[in-house]
C-alpha cells in the first residue's frame, strides 16, 4: 500500500512538471541560430569517416536558418539575416564534401538578389565546377550571374556554352544572345527561376522563388504594356496608372511582396519592395 | 620418461608498489609416468604459480620446467595432458556438451570416438542432465565438474589438477575422490594441487609440501604414514558395570596391555592404530617455517 | 584455431549482439523521409545517411567487440582453461579476431542490403540526376568493412599488453583519428605552406605517416554517392595494403601476446 502510494506520488510529480515543461518548449520563440561552426579542417578531422555526412548536415543547418526568417519575414518581423555566416557554413559544408550540390544550390538561391554578392556565388560555382564537371546546373547559374547582375556577357556567354555543351541543350547557348538583347533581363530571369524551381522540392526555397517569380512575372506584365503603349502612342507613359486608364494594361499589378509598382525616370518598371517584405514594409513608412 | 621435470624453477613477480614478491624460490621437482602425486601446501605458497608455469601460461625467471620432455611453453606438449584450473571458468554462453565438443576437435577427436568419449565422461562426472543447457547458470559444484570433465575427454595419459574438489559438495567430492582412484589404478600420471590432507592420504603416492614458495619435503606417503604410527588405542569394556575406558598402548606394549585389561575383568571391544595422519606431517612443516 | 573462430563467433551471436544491430537498423527505412529534405539531391544525401548508419554501426561493433574480445576471456579466466588446450596463443589470438572479422563481414553483408534496399526505395521516389552505380555501393560496403577490420586488429594489438579494455578501446579510438587524417597531414606537408614547417617536424610526420593506418584510401563514399568512377588500380592497391597491413599487426599482436604473463 505504501509502495503504491509513494509510486503515485512520483507519477503525479511527472505530470505536474512534464505538461508545463512541454507547454514551455511549444512556445519558445524558435529562430534557428546558426551557431559556430569550425573550419573545415577542424571539421574534417574531427568528423572522421562522417564528412559527407556532417557536410550534409551543415547545409540543413542553414536551410532551417533560412526557413525561419523567411517565416519571420511573411509575417512582418523584420531580423535581418546573417548572409556571410549562412555562406560561411556553406563553404565549410563544401569544402568536407566538394559534391554536394545543396550546398551550390543554395548558396545561389540566397546570394543573388537578397544579398547581391555575385563574385562570391560565382567563385563558389567555379569551385563546384572543378568537381561536378557532369553538372550543367553550376556553369548555368554562374552564366546567369555574369549576364543578369554583373552584365559582363564574354564571361555570361564562355559559362553558357559550357552548360549547353554538358547537355546538347541548344537554350542554353541561345541564352546569352537571344535573351539579353532581345528580351531584356526580365525575361532572363522567369527562365533562370523557371529552371531553378523545377529542379527543387523543398518547400521554403520553392515559396521564395514562386513569390519572386511571380513578381517578375508581374514586372514583365508591366514591361510589355509599356512597350506596347511606346509603340501605340509614340511616346513614354507617364506612370504605370496611365497604362491602366488607357486598357494597355488589363488588370491591375500586384506585388506579392507588398510593394507598388511604379516607373523610374528611365521608364523601368520597379516596385516599392525592391522584390523582399522588408523592404516593402520600410515604402509603407 | 619423466612427466613433470622442474628443475632449479624461480618466479618473481612485481608486486604491489612495485616491490618484488618471490613466488618461487628454487625449486625442483620430477613426476614419473603412472605416478600419483600430491602437491600440497597453503594458501599463496606457490602451488598455482608452479601450475601456471608447467602449463606455459607464465614463464619462470629462472630454471627449466618441462612437460611430456618438452618445454613447457610448447602447445605440443599438452597434447596428452588433461588441465583442471583453479576455479575454473569456461565460455559460458556454451552448453557443457558444446564445450566439451569445443576442447575435443581441439584434441584431434572428432566423429564417432568423439561421441563415445561425450558420452563417457558427461555419465562420468554426472552431467548428462545438464548437457543441454548453458554454462551461465550452473552451480559452482557442476562448473568444478565440468571442468574434470573436459579434462579427461581425450582420455589424457597426464592430469595437472588445480585444486580439483574445491566448490564441490560432499557427493561431488565422493565422486570426483571414486573418479581419481579410477584413473590411478588405469596407470595414468596424477598431479594435483590441494590443501586438503586426506584426499592425498587416499589417493596419492607422493606428496611434495610445498611453502613459502619453496619445496619443504618430498616423500612416499606410504613411508610418512608409517614412520608416524606411535600405537594403539585399546577400547575395553566391563561386561558387568557396564565401565567403557580407552587405553593407549605402544606398539611394544600391546599385548602385555591386553593380557592385563582381561585379567582386570574388561573385554576388549576395538582396537584402533593411533596413526599420527599426513595432517600432522603436514602441520609440522608449516610451523617450522612459521618459526 | 578453427575451433576458436567457431566458439567465439557463436558467442557473440549468443550476446545478443546482432539483435542489438537490427534493432538500430530499423533507422534504415527512416532514410527516404530524411532524405527528402534536401533540395537538390535526395538520393544522394539517402546514400550519405546510409553510409553514415552502416559505418556508425561498425565503428561501434569494431572496437567494442574488439576491445572487449581478449581482455574479457582474460577478465574472466576464460584463458586458464584455454591454456590447458594444445593451441599456441597465436592461433588462439587469430581464431578470436577470425571471429570478430566475419561478423563484422556479415554485419556488413546484411546492413549493406538494407543499405541498398533504402537506397532503391528513395531513387525510385526521386529520381536522381546520375543514375545510382550499384557497383560502387557495394564496393564502398565492402571498403568500409575492411577498414574497421584492420581497426579490429588494433584492439587485439592493445589488448595484448593492456590489463584493461581502456588502453584497447581509447588507444584504437585514437589511431582511428589518426589514421583518418594522416592523408590529410601528408597532403599538407607535400603542399607549399608545409614545406614551410621545420625539415625536422617534416620528417617526423612522414615517418609517422608511413607507420600509422592510412583509413581514408578505404572511404569510396564519395564515389558511392555522387557515381564517380572507382579506380580499379587504386582498389586493388588498397586492397593490398589492407592483408600487408593486417598481417603486420596481427604479427606483432600475436608476438606480443605469446610473450604475456597470464596470471
Amino acid at each position: 500500500m505504501k509502495k503504491l502510494v509513494l509510486v503515485g506520488l512520483v507519477l503525479l510529480l511527472y505530470v505536474s512538471v512534464v505538461v508545463p515543461f512541454t507547454a514551455y518548449m511549444q512556445n519558445k520563440p524558435f529562430v534557428e541560430k546558426l551557431g559556430y561552426v569550425p573550419s573545415a579542417a577542424t571539421l574534417r578531422t574531427t568528423s572522421l569517416d562522417q564528412q559527407y555526412l556532417v557536410s550534409s548536415t551543415l547545409i540543413m543547418k542553414v536551410l532551417f536558418y533560412y526557413g525561419s526568417l523567411f517565416e519571420a519575414q511573411k509575417n512582418h518581423i523584420d531580423i535581418p539575416p546573417n548572409y556571410d555566416g549562412m555562406v560561411d557554413v556553406i563553404e565549410t559544408a563544401v569544402k568536407l564534401d566538394p559534391y554536394n550540390m545543396d550546398g551550390y544550390y543554395f548558396a545561389q538561391a540566397i546570394l543573388t538578389w537578397d544579398n547581391r554578392r555575385i563574385e562570391r556565388a560565382n567563385a563558389l560555382l567555379e569551385y563546384g565546377m572543378k568537381y561536378r564537371d557532369w553538372d550543367f546546373y553550376l556553369p548555368f547559374f554562374a552564366g546567369f550571374n555574369a549576364a543578369y547582375f554583373l552584365k559582363d556577357y564574354p564571361t555570361a556567354a564562355k559559362y553558357y556554352q559550357r552548360a549547353a555543351d554538358l547537355t546538347g541543350y541548344a537554350l542554353f547557348s541561345k541564352l546569352a544572345g537571344r535573351y539579353m538583347y532581345e528580351a531584356g533581363k526580365t525575361e532572363l530571369a522567369i527562365v533562370y527561376l523557371k529552371t531553378m524551381l523545377a529542379s527543387t522540392h523543398d518547400e521554403t526555397i520553392r515559396q521564395s522563388f514562386q513569390l519572386r517569380l511571380a513578381a517578375l512575372e508581374e514586372t514583365r506584365r508591366a514591361e510589355v504594356a509599356r512597350d506596347l503603349f511606346i509603340a501605340e502612342q509614340g511616346r513614354h507613359p507617364k506612370s504605370l496608372a496611365e497604362l491602366e486608364q488607357t486598357g494597355t494594361l488589363d488588370f491591375p499589378l500586384v506585388d506579392p511582396y507588398g510593394g507598388k509598382f511604379f516607373l523610374d525616370e528611365t521608364g523601368q518598371v520597379r516596385t516599392t519592395s525592391k522584390f523582399s517584405f522588408a523592404g516593402a514594409k520600410k515604402s509603407r513608412q | 620418461m619423466n612427466v613433470i621435470e622442474i628443475e632449479n624453477l624461480s618466479k618473481t613477480f612485481r608486486g604491489k608498489r612495485r616491490a618484488l614478491v618471490q613466488a618461487l624460490q628454487s625449486m625442483s621437482l620430477t613426476i614419473d609416468q603412472g605416478e600419483t602425486f600430491g602437491f600440497l601446501g597453503p594458501n599463496g605458497a606457490g602451488k598455482s604459480t608452479t601450475i601456471k608455469i608447467i602449463m606455459g601460461l607464465i614463464r619462470p625467471t629462472t630454471g627449466i620446467a618441462r612437460l611430456m620432455g618438452m618445454d613447457a611453453s610448447h602447445s605440443a606438449a599438452r597434447a596428452k595432458v588433461g588441465f583442471l584450473p583453479e576455479n575454473p571458468a569456461f565460455y559460458d554462453f556454451l552448453t557443457a556438451e558444446e564445450y566439451l565438443r569445443f576442447v575435443a576437435r581441439i584434441f584431434g577427436l572428432s566423429g564417432k570416438a568423439l561421441n563415445q568419449q561425450l558420452e563417457r565422461v558427461l555419465s562420468l562426472l554426472d552431467l548428462q542432465e545438464a548437457r543441454r543447457r548453458p554454462i551461465r547458470g550452473y552451480s559452482k559444484g557442476m562448473v568444478q565438474r565440468l571442468g574434470l570433465a573436459q579434462a579427461l575427454i581425450h582420455d589424457p595419459e597426464v592430469l595437472i589438477l588445480d585444486e580439483p574438489m574445491s566448490g564441490l559438495d560432499p557427493v561431488g567430492r565422493a565422486l570426483v575422490k571414486q573418479v581419481l582412484l579410477e584413473l590411478r589404478s588405469q596407470g595414468k600420471t596424477i598431479f594435483f594441487s590441494t590443501h586438503i590432507t586426506s584426499d592425498v592420504e587416499v589417493i596419492c603416492d607422493r606428496v611434495g609440501v610445498i611453502v613459502k614458495g619453496k619445496m619443504q619435503a618430498i616423500e612416499r606417503v606410504e613411508d610418512v604414514l608409517l614412520r608416524q604410527t606411535s600405537g594403539y588405542d585399546i577400547h575395553v569394556c566391563h561386561p558387568r558395570t557396564g565401565l567403557h575406558k580407552t587405553v593407549f598402548s605402544e606398539a611394544k606394549t600391546l599385548p602385555e596391555i591386553i593380557v592385563s585389561s582381561r585379567d582386570e575383568g574388561f573385554e576388549v571391544i576395538k582396537l584402533e592404530p593411533r596413526r599420527q595422519n599426513l595432517e600432522s606431517f603436514f602441520l609440522d612443516i608449516v610451523k617450522s617455517n612459521h618459526e | 584455431m578453427w575451433q576458436v573462430f567457431r566458439a567465439n563467433l557463436k558467442g557473440i551471436f549468443r550476446d545478443r549482439v546482432f539483435l542489438g544491430i537490427l534493432v538500430a537498423a530499423t533507422i534504415f527505412p527512416l532514410i527516404p523521409s530524411v532524405s527528402s529534405l534536401s533540395m537538390r539531391q535526395v538520393t544522394e544525401l539517402s546514400i550519405t545517411l546510409s553510409f553514415s548508419l552502416l559505418t556508425f554501426i561498425l565503428l561501434l561493433l569494431a572496437i567494442f567487440l574488439g576491445g572487449t574480445s581478449l581482455w574479457k576471456d582474460i577478465e574472466r579466466r576464460y584463458t586458464f582453461s584455454i591454456a590447458g588446450l594444445p593451441l599456441t596463443r597465436g592461433q588462439y589470438l587469430l581464431g578470436k579476431f577470425a571471429a570478430i572479422a566475419v561478423f563484422l563481414l556479415l554485419v556488413s553483408l546484411v546492413l549493406g542490403l538494407l543499405l541498398l534496399m533504402t537506397v532503391y526505395v528513395t531513387s525510385i521516389l526521386h529520381p536522381p540526376i546520375r543514375p545510382v552505380v550499384w557497383g560502387n555501393l557495394v564496393l564502398a560496403v565492402l571498403f568500409h568493412c575492411l577498414k574497421y577490420i584492420l581497426l579490429v586488429s588494433f584492439t587485439f594489438l592493445f589488448s595484448t599488453v593492456s590489463t584493461s579494455f581502456f588502453l584497447p578501446i581509447f588507444g584504437t579510438i585514437a589511431v582511428f583519428f589518426v589514421g583518418t587524417a594522416s592523408q590529410q597531414v601528408f597532403d599538407f606537408l607535400q603542399s607549399p605552406s608545409g614545406q614551410k614547417l621545420p625539415v625536422l617536424l617534416q620528417q617526423i610526420a612522414t615517418g609517422l605517416y608511413y607507420i600509422v593506418p592510412n583509413f581514408t584510401a578505404f572511404d569510396l563514399n564519395v564515389n558511392a554517392i555522387y557515381a564517380l568512377d572507382v579506380p580499379l588500380n587504386g582498389i586493388g592497391l588498397t586492397l593490398l595494403y589492407f592483408i600487408v597491413y593486417l598481417v603486420i599487426i596481427l604479427s606483432c599482436a600475436s608476438f606480443l601476446f605469446a610473450r604475456r604473463e597470464l596470471n
